[in-house]
């Protein structure tokens, strides 16, 4: 078995296990433990009804992290454009078969599992882009015609996800999508007009009534979040002074007055950020913000290592979906960025998202396990 | 295709881009913690208030109203535990369940449950909504035994308005009712509005209870707790109480028993009755019927039942003994007496009656048709003799009587504290020119008119606590003034100074005499009504007046007897009187509408009254002093 997976010399699975990345698995170890924390103080000191679950999700999609690391990167790249149309024809099924839950059409019942193509979308869309400049001379990279395939394997899951209705994960999948092509060398020329385009397209949202009633709401609080305190901003004020009022040190673990009077809807997944900040102070968000920023170093070291341009890209493109999460959530929470329902990337309470990270982090794992090879054949 | 994999121009320009990319990510992140080190460490302070402020409010205690004691001390106003039962939808899970669990212990008529179900989505949940109320106390231990059985269920404790004697005391202490716009907008309540916005609280809406609304209010405490978001509390917070100060009790005039005895007497008329103690002016009987419940009111009236007692020909929302006019009729003559004494006429100036008297253009017709004989001033109160007083009004000016009916207490509202007093008219030339003062020519007097006026009819009215009055002030010859708060709080009101009326002694006399003779005396009007202890003299007046004049048409039909005519076109019946007759202590007055005749329906009610209070003596008795109730509620609380 070990054999027709592991790339590279063949070696047994105990020196496999030892070649795996352990730092990084302790450091999202120790961001997933600080979400068992909060969540054992969002549930008012008890393991119901998130810390124990979360904790438990975090030890099967770890798992799923190690087996997919031990699986070579070659046959990531070569389950790469299967998994994207997977995840694409999941996504174009999802009005005709998902589930609504709280006004949108995200979910689709499979069994006693729920599963939310949008999320695999996000790995999807990682190795596609991967693959396609893998398979790329740097030289083509910026030329028109193959400009083309990129932006539509774009587009398509941006456009579908957007109909669900999902801002948050559309932006999400939009923007690492542009961030891979970023990386894989589109001239500066491209990459100027990208923006101009990609801001208009926003206006033009915004002036032609693409966005519900709710996210232009979401949009004009985040702009102004004082002057309603009662509305559509007092979430965002209970926030901010839930983290405020944490100050330097907290107030100490399961001491959140914020936490304990419910002023925070969500608590559990959008909000989570506030509460730790409130129990655990300044010093609490600032490690797990250096945390965040050491995981997605080494995963960019990771990436930089690799021989193979897939494994570069594709272990990149995690690594901006990762850091997109932590940026978009935490400003969220203070007041820097709309609320669009971004979780906490492990610390929220959440499943499929934790699935979604961790698989990500498998392909990074699998980047470092076959740093040696060049993936560019089986 | 795969020969481009290891480009190592792709490597640089990725490697090139990665380091961009990691780098903008680091700078974004460290915006996010100076963000961070704004809020949590410059601005911490300002957030650690709000936060306060988040958790902590300020919840008013409300005070318990003051309560209203009659002289002795029986409640007639108090306080009552309201067990009930309020439901927290949020905290209940499934509220049908949740109901359903509730129902083992309490009866929820099935369209009550249906109602609970609409009202608790309405409120979406996070407002408590009361399931039932006025609980018995052993159903409120049974549902407390069970809480934890019962999520989102909170027993609590309130407080209700409670009138102990009911509709016997509705018009003297009026009852309270939920706050209005109007109460919020009034300038007395200015800084009021957090109580008066509480739920379920209470204000004086009619009698004592909104005069005295400021007296009995109280002053409300307040309290620190720690709120959720939804502004539930959570605890309170420790050493935060200032308790609230209970309102100011008041104490009245009324005596609890005479009340009760004189509703019993006037059961099943349309009627009032005042009693005043002569020497104190205090009022001890207040009666008016039928009457309202208060405790009814006092939960919110149903608007059916509120159309039935406003349509009601009885009247059962009108004070009559305060805001019920009629004209006095023969409880006036003495008036008419002493304003001939007073005007020269001598107490032995006879007149002949034969029934009638011809003046002007008409005959005016005395009560009884074949006539009086002869009679003097004495005998013409004893006989009530219309045609003796024709003839004085012949003699004497209008404005003499309406100056002796104003001395007597006619014409004048007092300074009782309760609203919807009548101040009734008394005719003189003065009036007439003022009430038509839009009609130059209908402004003369008309000698004919003194000629009513003389026998209490024409334009002439009183209430019966003026009734009541004239009885007491021609009884001392003293200028009484009632009243029916003797205290509040620790306040005791001094008794109002009664001086001597400016009329001379012997007319006094003569009109008491004559009162005498009524009752006691063999052919007076009211023989009937004189006490059945003969130690007690009882001197009164009796009197009919006129609601409709039967006409020739009517008489030519064979309808002659009063019965005959429909209840709302009989005569009033009307009686004063007071006692003991040697030492005046008690004044009286009794109205029943369309009663018939003073005689036979007023008098013997009076003297159900009247030997109820001669039995009581409560003069005689002492009154509860305003620190001696301190002291026994203060005990009783202890015990």
């Amino acid at each position: 078995m070990a054999s027709i997976i592991l790339p590279g010399p063949r070696r047994g699975i105990q020196d496999q296990i030892a070649r795996l990345h352990w730092p990084l698995i302790i450091m999202l170890t120790m961001i997933a433990g600080a979400g068992v924390v909060t969540l054992y103080s969002v549930g008012g000191g008890s393991w119901s009804p998130w810390a124990g679950t979360h904790a438990l999700r975090y030890a099967i999609s770890a798992s799923v992290m190690i087996v997919m690391g031990l699986i070579g990167i070659r046959y990531w790249m070569a389950l790469s454009y299967p998994i994207y149309v997977v995840a694409l024809i999941a996504l174009a099924f999802v009005p005709f078969i998902g589930d609504v839950n709280m006004g949108a059409r995200r979910w689709i019942d499979i069994g006693p599992m729920q599963f939310q193509p949008s999320e695999l979308m996000k790995v999807g869309i990682v190795l596609a882009l991967a693959r396609y400049y893998h398979g790329l001379r740097a030289e083509q990279v910026s030329h028109i015609l193959y400009l083309i395939p990129p932006a539509i394997m774009i587009a398509a899951p941006v456009g579908l996800v957007f109909l669900q209705p999902d801002l948050g994960t559309a932006v999400m999948i939009g923007a690492t999508g542009a961030a891979i092509m970023v990386l894989a060398g589109l001239s500066w020329r491209l990459i100027f007009l990208g923006a101009i385009a990609a801001v208009a397209g926003a206006v033009g949202a915004l002036r032609f009534g693409l966005l519900h009633d709710y996210q232009l709401a979401r949009i004009f609080t985040f702009l102004d979040p004082e002057s309603d305190p009662l509305g559509k901003g007092y979430h965002l004020l209970q926030s901010k002074i839930g983290l405020g009022s944490g100050g330097l040190v907290g107030k100490g673990y399961m001491l959140g007055t914020q936490r304990e009077l419910n002023f925070l809807p969500e608590m559990q997944t959008d909000f989570i950020f506030t509460i730790f900040g409130e129990e655990f102070g300044f010093v609490g968000t600032v490690g797990l913000l250096l945390l965040y920023f050491a995981v997605i170093m080494t995963g960019m070291n990771i990436a930089l290592r690799a021989r193979s341009h897939f494994a570069r890209l594709a272990a990149l493109g995690v690594c901006v979906t990762f850091a997109l999460y932590v940026l978009i959530n935490t400003g969220m929470v203070m007041g820097l960025a709309p609320v669009v329902g971004v979780p906490l990337p492990l610390v929220s309470y959440g499943g499929t998202v934790m699935l979604t990270i961790m698989a990500g982090f498998g392909i990074v794992m699998s980047a470092h396990m076959s740093r040696d090879t060049d993936g560019a054949s089986l | 295709m795969r020969v481009n994999s290891n480009d190592p121009e792709k490597k640089e320009v990725v490697t090139r881009r990665a380091a961009l990319l990691g780098g903008g990510f680091g700078l974004l992140l460290t915006g996010i913690g100076a963000r961070l080190f704004q809020l949590q460490v410059l601005d911490y302070e300002k957030y650690q208030r709000l936060a306060q402020e988040n958790q902590f409010n300020t919840r008013i205690i409300a005070p318990l109203r003051g309560e209203i004691v009659d002289r002795f001390g029986a409640t007639l106003a108090s306080n009552r535990q309201n067990f009930r039962l309020l439901l927290m939808p949020d905290e209940a899970g499934n509220v049908e369940d949740a109901l359903d669990r509730i129902r083992k212990y309490v009866a929820i008529p099935d369209d009550k449950h249906a109602r609970l179900l609409r009202e608790i989505s309405r409120t979406r949940g996070y407002a408590p909504v009361e399931i039932v109320n006025n609980l018995e106390w052993n159903q409120f231990t049974e549902i407390n035994f069970q809480l934890p059985h019962l999520p989102g269920a909170h027993p609590e404790v309130s407080e209700t308005r409670n009138y102990p004697l009911g509709n016997a005391t509705a018009f003297v202490t009026g009852y309270v009712g939920s706050v209005t716009d109007r109460d919020l907008e009034s300038p007395d309540n200015k800084n009021q509005q957090f109580l008066l916005r509480q739920p379920g609280f209470k204000v004086g809406r009619d009698g004592l209870e909104r005069t005295y609304e400021k007296e009995l209010r109280g002053v409300a405490g307040a309290m620190d707790v720690k709120v959720n978001a939804h502004g539930r509390v959570i605890e309170e917070v420790e050493g935060s109480i200032s308790p609230p100060v209970q309102g100011e009790t008041l104490g009245l005039t009324i005596d609890a028993d005479l009340q009760l005895a004189a509703m019993k007497a006037l059961e099943g008329e349309s009627a009032s009755a005042v009693v005043i103690d002569i020497e104190t002016g205090d009022i001890l009987v207040l009666a008016s019927t039928p009457a309202f419940d208060p405790n009814i009111f006092t939960k919110g009236i149903a608007s059916d039942l509120w159309r039935e007692l406003n349509e009601s020909p009885y009247k059962p929302l009108l004070n009559k003994p305060l805001g019920g006019i009629y004209p006095p009729g023969s409880t006036f003559k003495m008036v008419s007496a002493i304003s001939a004494l007073r005007s020269g006429i001598q107490p032995s100036f006879k007149v002949r009656c034969n029934g009638k008297f011809w003046y002007g253009n008409r005959f005016f017709h005395c009560w009884k048709k074949e006539g009086h004989g002869t009679v003097d001033m004495r005998n013409s109160l004893k006989h009530s003799c219309d045609t003796f007083y024709y003839t004085v009004a012949t003699q004497i000016d209008v404005d003499m009587i309406a100056d002796t009916a104003r001395k007597l207490g006619l014409d004048q509202t007092f300074e009782l504290g309760i609203p919807g007093q009548h101040s009734g008219v008394v005719p003189d030339r003065a009036w007439k020119k003022k009430f038509y003062a839009g009609t130059p020519e209908n402004q003369i007097w008309f000698p004919g008119e003194t000629l009513s006026v003389a026998i209490g009819q024409g334009s002439v009215s009183a209430t019966p606590l003026q009734l009541a009055v004239m009885a007491s002030r021609i009884a001392s010859g003293r200028e009484i003034r009632p009243r029916i708060v003797r205290f509040r709080g620790n306040l005791e009101l001094p008794t109002p100074v009664a001086p001597r009326i400016d009329i001379a002694e012997e007319h006094l006399q003569l009109a008491r005499d004559g009162m005498y003779a009524v009752v006691n005396e063999p052919g007076g009007t009211a023989v009937r009504s004189a006490l059945d202890n003969r130690d007690w003299k009882l001197a009164g007046k009796t009197g009919t007046s006129q609601v409709y004049r039967i006409t020739n048409e009517e008489r030519a039909r064979g309808l002659t007897k009063p019965e005959d005519l429909p209840w709302a076109r009989r005569d009033h019946a009307l009686f004063v009187c007071f006692a003991p007759f040697e030492a005046p202590r008690y004044a009286c007055a009794v109205v029943v509408e369309h009663g018939i005749g003073g005689a036979r329906m007023a008098g013997p009610k009076a003297k159900e009254i009247m030997t109820a209070v001669m039995t009581k003596d409560p003069a005689n008795l002492k009154p509860l002093s305003p620190g001696a109730l301190a002291q026994a509620s203060k005990s009783s609380r202890e015990g």
